[in-house]
């Protein structure tokens, strides 16, 4: 059962709906929260190519930058320590500085589950876009993360969708998930997308065995599609009028990644319910 | 002594060259202090001292004739930095499209005033200030890079620490004002070019206003009428213009012995430094955040580029048209590729003595010593010509090619601009300036 809750402080809207969610969560589980603000110095004072006269420039650049994120740190603190006061949820909030992805990972270890908004930009002073930091924690965390876009509903609804293909990390993402709390009173429909309908409802069926080990039932399904994997999953999840999807995080390597792309890539970037993913 | 340059003599400089460029990337704290980059130039500088004073091409009486040139250079850099420090802009203008390409034409011209870095400084945060409700603004500083803080400064000896170095070595004050043409040109198609961008991208702002994330905080200054605080400093930047103009024209007839009329063109200017520092109110040093620490780094860096360039300048002078660059256009192209990753004020020099190594070849007998003969010579003038644009301007192609491009860059970045990488500025100009200044090659050389 779900008792720690972090969620990784920002400004973006897709953060704002990850404490709504998180802070649902918590109350429903009587968990408490952690709110967790990075200040992302070793990036801001990194070493950059100056031209000659530039280094005191440089200097206070990184001087006001720094500042700069301490407040924006301090800011979100504030609000978030707001937001569970006013939800009566217990909660405690930490400032780290240090390189996003590394802070995170470390304090994600205390935690049972780990809330992030899609969109969130926790390198915000150096860069446009942080793709690096959602990538390195979804390859490399050992514990659940929820990963929330903006457009998700104030609360996640009753029906949960778990993509299951049979990897570990797909049989990892089921078994948190049931002893996670989440998966209570909701309606959990298990899929897989194969073109092989008997093959597919096999495994379909070793998912629901698997929720139902740990007394949480849960139907079967098999997706026969001309779409794709991402899109099979979407149509599925779109017409359940699932609100949370659940599944294993990078099964494949690397290096087949790079060949044959990436399924949970796709889903992360194209989502617009909450994803429960597990590595 | 020695009557020919030996090739490893040319190493220490390029050697140098490359650390100022690699260490502020991967030893970014240790290059941090003056300090340790006094102990690095003192060390590449050491064994072209010791080639000197063994009898090496030029010896003692080159090593002498540098060091004057070199607090001349570092004379007229630091009182207009102390100048320019000492006016301030205060107020907004209305961050209109119009509003803007005016501001950036000024500093087209101030740049050949006050140089391109004082330019720069004083411009940048009144624009900024003036933009600060609009959504993109990268364009606004991306283009502020390549007219103020480059392009601007081609039409005089201030504006631009090689064309300063290619006066103190005899290039006529005046004679800089025969590249207007692709002053013009070059300004004009850059304002234009950006006058079309950013009525594009307003014009978009207005039809989709988009909300702010918390993580984009911007000021919301009051708007009130632009007000120039310091003007005072406008006098003594004249006296600059003046004691250069004078020395560099009168000063021969005037003193005689090149020593002791650049002892007078340099207390000239400090003169003129001095009374900035006492006529301007400490508010308005405040307000700039004035600071000795650019002047100071530059000077510490320049040490080591005036002794390893000795050598290097000999080189190229005695066999540089052997190198295979002979035309004006090769002149251009190299001498800008190679500013736009080193400083600018070095590869002017290095490639205004291979002019003079390829102009000597043709029958001439001029000196890298003397820039002057070059700047007359009839095939002379035109490598000179082509050097002094490719310097100037391809200074502004990636954020280390000039001194002011990295200062805007960070200056930006605090008034929370989102500036791009270092590549991804450098896809700016080459989309932008490298077409731009194929036109001005196949125009002008």
């Amino acid at each position: 059962m779900i008792k720690d809750i972090l969620v990784c402080l920002e400004g973006s809207a897709s953060t704002e709906a990850a404490t709504r969610i998180a802070i649902g969560i918590a109350r429903a589980l009587s968990a408490q929260m952690a709110g967790l603000a990075i200040i992302d110095e070793p990036d801001i004072r990194a070493g950059a190519a100056t031209s000659i006269g530039g280094a005191s420039y440089k200097q206070e650049r990184d001087d006001a930058l720094v500042a700069d994120a301490k407040k924006a740190a301090d800011d979100w603190v504030a609000l978030f320590e707001q937001r569970c006061r006013q939800a009566g949820v217990p909660a405690r909030s930490l400032e780290i500085v240090g390189r996003p992805a590394e802070s995170i990972l470390t304090e994600m270890e205390a935690h049972h589950l780990t809330v992030i908004g899609r969109d969130a930009n926790f390198r915000f002073e150096t860069e446009a876009h942080d793709f690096r930091t959602l990538n390195s924690i979804l390859h490399e965390a050992m514990r659940p993360v929820l990963l929330v876009p903006e457009t998700t509903e104030p609360e996640l609804n009753k029906t949960v969708l778990v993509a299951y293909d049979g990897s570990g990390a797909a049989k990892r993402a089921i078994t948190s998930f049931a002893a996670s709390g989440i998966a209570q009173g909701r309606d959990i429909h298990v899929a897989t997308v194969d073109d092989n309908g008997v093959v597919g409802m096999e495994m379909a069926e070793r998912g629901v065995a698997m929720l139902r080990a740990a007394n949480v039932p849960a139907k079967a399904h098999n997706i026969v599609s001309v779409l794709s994997n991402i899109d099979a999953l979407f149509k599925l999840a779109k017409e359940l009028d699932a609100g949370l999807l659940v599944m294993g995080a990078f099964t494949r390597s690397r290096l087949r990644q790079l060949f044959s792309g990436s399924v949970t890539r796709g889903l992360v970037e194209q989502t617009e319910i909450p994803l429960y993913l597990q590595h | 002594m020695t009557t020919s340059t030996p090739t490893w003599a040319i190493a220490p400089f390029g050697l140098y060259l490359l650390l100022i460029a690699t260490l502020p990337l991967f030893f970014g704290a240790f290059w941090e202090h003056n300090r340790n980059k006094l102990i690095v130039a003192a060390l590449i500088s050491a064994p072209v001292l010791i080639y000197l004073f063994s009898g090496g091409v030029g010896g003692g009486e080159v090593l002498l004739r540098t060091g004057v040139d070199y607090v001349s250079f570092i004379a007229l850099l630091g009182a207009l930095f102390t100048i320019s420090g000492g006016i301030h802009l205060r107020g907004s203008l209305s961050g209109s499209s119009g509003a803007n390409t005016g501001f950036l034409a000024i500093g087209a011209v101030l740049g050949s005033l006050i140089g391109t870095t004082g330019a720069s400084v004083l411009l940048i945060r009144p624009l900024l200030r003036a933009n600060e409700r609009r959504e993109y603004t990268t364009h606004i500083v991306v283009f502020f890079i390549f007219i103020v803080s480059n392009a601007a400064g081609l039409l005089t000896p201030l504006g631009d620490p090689p064309l300063f170095l290619g006066f103190l070595r005899g290039v006529p004050f005046t004679w800089t004002l025969r590249l207007a043409a692709p002053w013009a040109l070059v300004n004009g198609v850059l304002l234009t070019l950006f006058t079309i961008f950013d009525r594009v991208i307003l014009a978009r702002e207005q039809r989709h206003p988009r909300r702010r994330s918390s993580t984009s905080p911007r000021g919301t200054s009051p708007v009130e009428p632009l007000h120039l605080d310091g003007a005072i400093n406008l006098l003594w930047l004249l006296g600059i213009v003046v004691v250069v103009f004078v020395m560099g024209t009168y000063g021969t007839a005037l003193f005689g012995d090149s020593y002791l009329r650049s002892v007078v063109q340099i207390l000239g200017m400090v003169a003129c430094a001095v009374l900035s520092l006492v006529t301007t109110k400490r508010e308005i040093h405040l307000a700039n955040r004035f600071s000795w620490a650019p002047i100071i780094e530059v000077a510490v860096v320049f040490v080591g580029v005036f002794v390893t360039m000795i050598p290097a300048l000999s080189f190229l002078g005695e066999r540089g048209a052997s190198l295979g660059v002979t035309k004006p256009w090769q002149f251009f192209w190299a001498s800008g590729a190679l500013s736009s990753v080193l400083d600018n004020a070095p590869t002017y020099l290095t490639f205004a003595s291979l002019a003079v190594g390829v102009t000597n070849s043709g029958g001439a007998n001029l000196s890298v010593e003397n820039l002057g003969a070059l700047a007359s010579h009839p095939t002379g003038q035109h490598l000179l010509a082509a050097v002094s644009c490719g310097a100037v301007f391809m200074g502004a192609i990636t954020y280390i090619g000039n001194g002011p491009n990295f200062i805007v860059k960070s200056i930006a970045e605090q008034h929370h601009v989102r500036m791009p990488s270092f590549f991804g500025y450098t896809l700016w100009s080459f989309a932008i300036l490298v077409p731009l200044f194929g036109i001005v090659s196949h125009i002008f050389f």
